[in-house]
């Protein structure tokens, strides 16, 4: 017997427990990646039940299906040409409303879907009660009931989703029945569309054109721009009738019926008294007691962080230098054994010294504050700061993780809007001194020439972010960035969600950061081998010598330093024949060395996710530009400094 | 009673004070009619659920000239200020 296969996705809010539904139905055989050519997570999963092999994908968490953010987009895109068999919608039954409004839009979409009406827990201790037969009934679709953090419902709900799609299509979808002025304007659009062919439904397309959809725009007028024209001018009318832009007489009513569904099928019960979530809310968000609450925790996981990480790390590289002379024995000496522990294996304890110590703990720690709500109330308190730089308060979380590793921080840059925010977050993220650039800074300035100088390294190097922020804001065009952000209730993370997402994260991190750092030794190694770390030094000279006033070795350090910046000071102990630095280097140098480390480019391992997230083109500017200005800025450094020191 | 000389008419959702509510009367989107500068913001703000006559509750502004929390539609949102402040309200008597 051949399996029959079935195509689930999963659409909602963001927030609304989608991510638990899908790790619960698909367990570990998950595939996450990007959707072609956007910077948008995909994730899909397989999942085997009674015959089925169940495919189902999560699409991204969004409010509306209007082609605001590439979300929207790529999700509206995915219904209609790819089809799934059943749309799963996953709506907050605490916040009943707002999700049915983007409810009311996937049925416009006219596919098959059912919903789960999930953390009906609590909607209830909030006092909202939801009838959910009635609710089944105002919509004309099938509602479970589900509490998806303790697994409650979900298998009913898969069942019901299988149910639905055996029954075959409906002879009627069930839709929303706006206005009669607007009613009359579909009407009236709709037989133009009857005779060409559109990925989407014609009401759907009718009621698209009269709110003047860009994308459904072009398609139709690519065939017909007369049709085009004719929706405008009945827009206007619409216009003209109620004195707001048809597109906002559209949205209007589109609510107004959301909220009446809402309305006919709950029942506040208890007053509504602060629970534990809402008092957390007030505490986190607090105008003094928010900040004092934000930095400590902050503080804190970077403390528990580094601690763990520095511990664990030296532990892990002792046990791995252990085998060296083991494996050099067995290979015998020779260029092959040079080069399978020199770059192969080295690059391997490269990869593995930063993940297991820092990436693992960054992400459950991440993870732990996005599933528990209190990211977004980072992105509140963080808004301000981040407007002088032309982000808004989201764009704080990336920059955060950017002092941990900058390839997650990269990776996080997805949680902005549009193309252009995540690529100015991106690079304002680049230039944050990650865990490797902090072992350089303390190790040497902090080491030698005190903590005040650290410290003030740290400073002068937010200035510049600010700087260069700002700068790229101005010349990267776009549109300026705004704030709307929904903050959700607060409420218990669920354990296993938030493993599941560490995991597959790091799998990720290991499949874009490992190839690049052990080719990269691979290089390196056989330059070395080859004799030609010597001729790099001399033709580095002009620079590392004559305008930053470094040692000539310095120029091979920085070149390591790509592969990963703590390197850098590792080599520089290497080639200068001992760790206390005060004996080889001037003061100035010091200085100068490490502000050319802090800023003068991504390692491999950021680079790879910069090409991932923004191509190559992006990437490569990002990268030659931070060389050439941390260059310059370190030749300035050097002269000033000079004068002082 | 005093009365404040804000009521019915339309001041900038910034211009409220803590727990005052008010219904929007209109978004300004910015610069340029249409679609240039800022109509993304406006349909977005839409999309949100801040629909001409809804009815909309401060909860609190972060300070320095921060983002503003709100009440809407049962769900609590962030606005920046910038996006705050294109938002009008007739504030409720």
């Amino acid at each position: 017997m051949t399996q029959k296969k079935l195509l689930i996705a999963l659409a909602g809010n963001a927030n609304v427990g989608k991510s638990v539904i899908f790790n619960y139905l698909t367990g570990l055989h998950q595939h996450i990646g990007n959707w072609p050519g956007k910077t948008v997570e995909r994730a899909e999963g397989t999942l085997h039940y009674k015959g089925y092999t169940i495919d189902i994908i999560d699409l991204p968490g969004i409010y509306s299906l209007s082609t605001y953010s590439l979300e929207e987009l790529v999700s509206r895109k995915y219904i209609t040409v790819e089809r799934p068999d059943i749309v799963i919608n996953v709506v907050d039954a605490s916040v009943l409303e707002r999700n049915l409004f983007f409810t009311l839009q996937l049925m416009e979409l006219e596919t098959p879907m059912v919903i789960a009406l999930n953390q009906i827990d609590m909607a209830k201790s909030k006092g909202i009660q939801i009838d959910v037969k009635k609710l089944e009934k105002l919509l004309g679709v099938p509602v479970l009931p589900t509490v998806a953090v303790k697994g409650v419902g979900i298998t009913k709900l898969l069942e019901k989703a299988i149910e639905t799609v055996e029954k075959g299509a409906v002879e009627k979808h069930p839709r929303a029945i706006y206005g009669e002025e607007v009613e009359e304007r579909i009407e009236k659009l709709m037989p133009m569309l009857s005779n060409i062919h559109l990925l989407y439904p014609q009401r759907y397309a009718a009621i698209k054109l009269l709110e003047g959809d860009e994308e459904i725009e072009q398609e139709v007028s690519r065939i017909d721009k007369q049709i085009v024209a004719a929706a405008k001018k009945l827009a206007d009318e619409i216009r003209s009738l109620h004195g707001h832009a048809c597109s906002t007489v559209i949205t209007s009513e589109r609510y107004e019926l959301a909220g009446c569904i809402a309305r006919n099928a709950q029942k506040l019960v208890s007053p509504i008294k602060p629970t534990w979530s809402e008092r957390l809310h007030n505490i986190t968000t607090h105008r003094i007691g928010g900040y004092i609450v934000l930095a400590s925790s902050l503080l804190l996981i970077f403390y528990a962080i580094f601690t763990f990480g520095g511990y664990t790390s030296e532990l892990l590289n002792n046990f791995f230098y252990e085998w060296e002379p083991l494996v050099k024995g067995a290979v015998g000496a020779g260029i092959a054994s040079e080069l399978l522990w020199g770059g192969v294996i080295e690059g391997i304890i490269a990869g593995t010294t930063i993940v297991l110590p820092y990436i693992i703990p960054f992400y459950l720690i991440l993870y732990f504050l996005e599933n528990s709500g209190y990211l977004s109330r980072i992105a509140f308190l963080m808004d301000n700061v981040m407007h002088k730089m032309g982000l808004h308060g989201k764009a704080f979380i990336p920059l955060m993780l950017g002092y941990g590793c900058n390839v997650p921080a990269c990776l996080g840059c997805r949680i902005m809007e549009t193309h252009r925010e995540r690529l100015l977050a991106a690079f304002v993220t680049t230039l944050v001194p990650c865990a490797a650039r902090t072992v350089i800074i303390l190790g040497l300035v902090g080491n030698f020439l005190g903590f005040q100088w650290a410290l003030g390294l740290y400073v002068f190097n937010l200035v510049m972010i600010f700087a260069l922020g700002r700068l790229a804001f101005k010349v990267v065009p776009g549109e300026p960035t705004a704030l709307i952000m929904e903050m959700p209730d607060y409420r218990l993370p669920h354990a296993k969600t938030i493993l599941k997402q560490t995991w597959f994260r790091v799998a990720e991190f290991i499949k874009i950061a490992f190839p690049l750092i052990i080719a990269g030794s691979l290089v390196l190694k056989l330059a070395e081998i080859a004799g030609l770390l010597e001729p790099i030094t001399g033709v580095l000279s002009p620079v590392t010598v004559a305008w930053l006033g470094l040692p000539a070795v310095a120029g091979i350090t920085l070149i390591f330093g790509i592969l990963r910046k703590e390197l850098a000071l590792i080599m520089l102990a290497a080639l200068l024949g001992t760790t206390n630095f005060a004996l080889v280097l001037t003061p100035v140098q010091m200085v100068v060395f490490t502000l050319v480390a802090m800023f003068y480019i991504p390692c491999t391992a950021t680079i790879a996710a910069l090409v991932r997230e923004f191509r190559w083109k992006k990437a490569l500017f990002i990268t030659v530009f931070e060389i050439v200005f941390a260059i310059f800025l370190g030749g300035i450094a050097f002269r000033l400094l000079t004068l002082f020191m | 009673m005093e009365k404040r000389d804000l009521e019915n008419r339309e001041v900038p959702l910034t211009a409220l004070k803590d727990k005052e509510t008010g219904k929007v009367t209109s978004i300004k989107a910015g610069r340029g009619i249409g679609r240039g500068k800022g109509w993304g913001f406006e349909k977005r703000l839409m999309d949100m659920g801040l629909t001409p006559g809804t009815e909309v509750t401060v909860v609190k502004s972060a300070p320095f000239h921060g983002p503003v929390e709100v009440l809407v539609r049962g769900s609590r949102l962030a606005l920046g200020r910038g996006m705050a402040e294109r938002i009008f309200v007739e504030i409720k008597p």
